[in-house]
């Protein structure tokens, strides 16, 4: 990119199942304020605005429009994407790419959902295409059970692997005031819970919350200027998949997958060559239990088939070699606009060291963060602490 | 004092009348005329796709050929689902439980996804299952991925 | 690393009321397939990623650039979808490359209009809480902006007649457009009123169709066309949303987003240093709004300015010489036919050629009563910045 660019300020609401308190523009505007306030900045400063939102889950065509005072883009300079899952992600790589264009020097991204004011699952399915396969009406759960029932056959991993996922998330939740689900449960609480989709149970996905993440991007000389701890975004990669094939529910499939090839194409750009060496901290995108099991191997932190061997061996908890989550991820806080961003923003604070009680006990230098959306896409962005030149 | 909060339903009803197009429109229409499946097949990579479409995304070429799919094939994946989701195109659930899967249809490289017609138990299905699609009688067929009633296995469970 | 991006190709289908034979993505590739064709171009040799335009309202799916990935090149590659007009597209993709992230870019948009029903889209753009349940549709919002501005600054119904009469006449000459006529003032003002002012001739008629452009770095633009249209400046800003927080007849993002167009293009004299613009006319009111908007002319003598027959083909500065979106152009590729149509001018390709066309401006806009804005410069030449 041709100027470097950083994060120099983000904030999230308090995630929730409900938030009858507030309307959509409302509960914006509380992340658009933190970002503002973490940045020590207002509004005047910042020179875009760009919005992530699904317009299908709210029923609301155009939010960027209807929101445009409680996101602050009234008189400014901004857009509107619309990638589904991974549109948090796409807008913070497309406020880097604004501020690194020369254009702007400041940039605030937004992305949200107000879950409860729409058909989530409904929605979902409509992923699917109109005219085949529409009205099978799997939504996310179907596609992960399929998965995981593909993975336990395949690898001999049990269901109690996809339990210590889900204990691990939202152990790690109780430590973020942000989080939407802190449970205080066991592997046998998961076991217990109700069977939603074989083999998935309703402790192993993820929820459906109301909430927004704001992030404020800027060039370096504002960063060195304002920021006390700018964390610097190096590299993005995307990978999109076509439709109607449905092969990554197949875990042995040597077919190319989006998240294979995005991480290579992604740590080929960076020179990395042991990502599980290189990056300190992850946060991934895992909508289910299973896909985090999945995603372990497809980021190459372990062999293929050897993900659930990861979780046993508690390599991936906060204080383990290969923190994967410390926020509680996905399975902990899912409004979709927001989640993808919110795996960028709780990296950056990782880096920060301003996760409070969910800080990984460990020099953060690097962190690497995924996306997952559409009909398999994702959005991988390398987040450091210095620029080594 | 405690403030009233005001909530507003509403049901947005959107009306759409969608354009099968060239490729998928060939295929429904095999699919309640004839009750054949076709795929079609890349001229570069020979993967054949199903549904048929018009470019073949790995290689960026129009697909050619029209290649006829048996109603045979190998269950790739499945789950037994016990959440009534709404259907979208109905806005009605779905009665749990039931059984879906992904089948690989001898012939074609993609999966179908349908309904398994079998006892909604996890030693009655796995992964490489041999099923057959069971089609609904012609009068009934309307040219949809539901003219196909289900997969049924195929031999002893 | 670039200062300068240029779009070196461009592709439209040919806008219909109903495009019944072709899916979306079959139409999308109708364009993409054409536009890879005339540059040469190969998606995996030499295109960096795409951005494409449309809205999951329209489209009826979640995540509506599903249904494009494997014609616009997404497969496990970099795609990406914004759903704003489609000259917001441009102005986007070529953010990207100016970051330096991306050097070749495949920008498309596409609507079916004819698969839903516009008037119940429109209806959901307003908000749930206060505004939507007064039944507004675009229309009808825009008669209340038609009524203010006419109003306000004394703009004729005749006036506004002469922009339908001026662009339906325009389009019959472009053959991409499907709603080119000859029609009389007097048959324009008698025609069926459907939200007064708006007749249903002052409407951009439901159109399915597709626009593909291809936007390029210096570098590789100059390897790939020997007149490629180059972007001197892009602008956007969004304006109040609720009908009430704003006086209709102010256009005051459409002034923000061309001075930030036209800082960058060194356009200090719009009205002299610009030799043709394609604008957003969705209804025909806006036209002269939008001339205003862009400083064609003072505020409130748009009227005078196109009695005057200045806006003509044959004028001093053509305004939407391809016919407009009144000629039938679909909503959200608006912009992207805007942009188009100003673009094949500057490369001396259009179907409508105006002589000498240095400097052309685009305008696109999205939400009611143009809300938000975008604004694009195109120039000949390559500018330094």
């Amino acid at each position: 990119m041709k100027r470097k660019v950083a994060i120099i300020g983000g904030g999230q609401t308090y995630h929730a199942s409900r938030r009858h308190d507030v309307n959509q523009g409302e509960m914006v505007n509380e992340a658009v304020r933190a970002a503002l306030d973490d940045a020590q900045m207002t509004m005047d400063d910042v020179d875009a605005v760009l919005l992530g939102n699904m317009e299908f889950f709210e029923g609301c065509h155009m939010t960027d429009c209807w929101l445009a005072d409680a996101t602050g883009a009234y008189g400014k300079p901004g857009l509107k994407i619309t990638t589904g899952g991974t549109v948090g992600a796409t807008e913070v790589v497309a406020g880097a790419h604004h501020v690194a264009s020369g254009l702007f020097d400041r940039v605030l991204v937004i992305g949200f959902e107000k879950q409860e004011e729409g058909d989530s699952s409904a929605i979902l399915s409509g992923v699917a295409h109109p005219l085949y396969g529409r009205s099978l009406a799997g939504a996310a759960v179907g596609y992960f059970a399929m998965m995981g029932a593909s993975y336990m056959q395949a690898y001999g991993a049990r269901e109690e692997h996809s339990a210590m996922v889900a204990v691990k998330a939202r152990q790690n939740a109780r430590k973020n005031p942000y989080a939407h689900l802190k449970l205080d449960i066991t592997i046998q609480d998961v076991l217990a819970s109700k069977m939603l989709a074989y083999p998935i149970r309703l402790m192993d996905m993820c929820p459906t919350s109301n909430g927004a993440c704001a992030m404020i991007l800027a060039d370096e000389k504002t960063a060195k200027d304002r920021c006390k701890k700018p964390v610097w975004f190096r590299a993005a990669e995307t990978a999109h998949n076509e439709q109607f094939e449905l092969t990554w529910r197949d875990v042995t499939t040597t077919k190319p997958i989006f998240s294979r090839v995005c991480a290579d194409k992604l740590y080929k750009k960076l020179g990395v060559e042991n990502p599980a060496a290189f990056f300190d901290v992850f946060e991934i995108y895992e909508p289910a239990t299973w896909a985090e099991l999945v995603w372990y191997e497809d980021l190459g932190l372990c062999k293929r088939g050897e993900g659930f061997r990861l979780i046993e061996e508690g390599k991936t908890e906060i204080n383990g070699a290969i923190p994967v989550n410390p926020s509680g991820g996905v399975l902990s806080t899912n409004a979709i606009g927001a989640t993808a961003m919110l795996r960028v923003w709780e990296a950056a604070l990782q880096i920060r060291g301003d996760a409070g009680e969910h800080q990984v006990p460990k020099d953060v230098n690097w962190a690497l963060t995924t996306a997952y959306g559409g009909t398999n896409w994702t959005v991988m962005t390398a987040l450091s602490k210095e620029w080594e030149d | 004092m405690e403030q009233e909060l005001i909530n507003i339903p509403m049901v947005v009803d959107m009306p759409y009348r969608f354009a099968a197009g060239c490729y998928l429109a060939r295929f429904l229409t095999e699919l309640r005329d004839n009750g054949k499946f076709f795929g079609i097949k890349c001229p570069n990579c020979g993967r054949v796709q199903m549904p048929p479409r018009i470019v073949c995304a790995a290689c960026h070429v129009k697909n050619g050929e029209w290649v006829e799919i048996s109603h045979e094939g190998t269950l790739m994946g499945f789950s037994i689902v016990h959440l009534p989701l709404t259907d979208p195109t109905t806005g009605q659930p779905h009665k749990t439980p039931y059984t879906y899967g992904i089948v690989r249809l001898d012939g074609a490289d993609s999966f179908i996804e349908h309904f398994i017609e079998v006892e909604p138990d996890i030693a009655k299905v796995w992964v490489g299952m041999r099923v057959r699609a069971v089609l609904r009688p012609r009068e009934q067929r309307t040219g949809d991925l539901n003219d196909i009633q289900h997969f049924a296995p195929i031999g002893e469970a | 690393m670039t200062e300068r991006v240029a779009i070196v190709g461009v592709a439209q289908t040919r806008f219909s009321p109903k495009r019944a034979e072709v899916n979306v993505g079959e139409m999308a590739y109708e364009a993409i397939e054409q536009v890879l064709q005339e540059t040469g171009l190969e998606i995996e040799r030499d295109i960096s990623n795409a951005v494409s335009c449309s809205h999951d309202i329209w489209d009826g799916q979640t995540i509506s650039d599903i249904g494009i990935t494997d014609v616009i090149g997404g497969h496990l590659r970099t795609e990406e979808k914004m759903a704003m007009d489609g000259a917001t597209a441009v102005y986007y993709g070529a953010i990207g490359i100016l970051s330096g992230e991306f050097d070749c870019t495949l920008v498309l948009a596409h609507t079916k209009m004819s698969q839903t029903n516009r008037n119940i889209v429109n209806n959901t753009a307003f908000d749930p809480l206060y505004t939507r349940m007064l039944g507004f549709d675009f229309t009808s919002a825009a008669a209340l902006q038609a009524r203010r501005y006419m109003s306000v600054y004394g703009i004729s119904a005749e006036q506004v007649a002469r922009v339908v009469m001026k662009n339906l006449g325009n389009a019959r000459h472009n053959p991409v457009m499907h709603n080119g006529r000859d029609l009389s003032l007097d048959e324009i003002l008698h025609a069926p009123m459907i939200a007064d002012p708006i007749r249903s001739v002052d409407v951009a008629p439901d159109t399915d169709g597709a626009v593909a452009l291809i936007l390029a770095s210096e570098e590789r633009a100059k390897k790939i066309s020997a007149s490629p249209a180059w972007i001197l400046g892009l602008g956007t800003c969004y304006d109040a949303h609720y009908l009430g927080d704003r006086d209709l007849a102010d256009c005051m993002a459409l002034e923000k987003a061309s001075a930030m167009a036209y800082r960058m293009a060194e356009i200090s004299e719009p009205r002299k240093q610009i030799d043709l613009v394609e604008l957003g006319d969705e209804f025909s009111y806006q036209e002269l709004l939008w001339m205003e908007g862009l400083g064609l002319c003072g505020r409130g003598e748009a009227g005078e300015m196109i009695e005057s027959g200045f806006t003509a083909s044959t004028g001093e500065l053509p305004v939407n010489a391809s016919g407009g979106l009144l000629g039938g152009v679909p909503v959200n590729v608006a912009g992207l036919n805007r942009v188009a149509e100003a673009a094949l001018q500057v490369m001396g390709r259009s179907g409508v050629q105006i002589p000498d066309v240095d400097i052309a401006v685009a305008q696109g806009h999205s939400g009611f009563c143009g809300q938000h804005q975008c604004v694009v410069v195109l120039g000949r030449e390559a500018r330094s910045r």
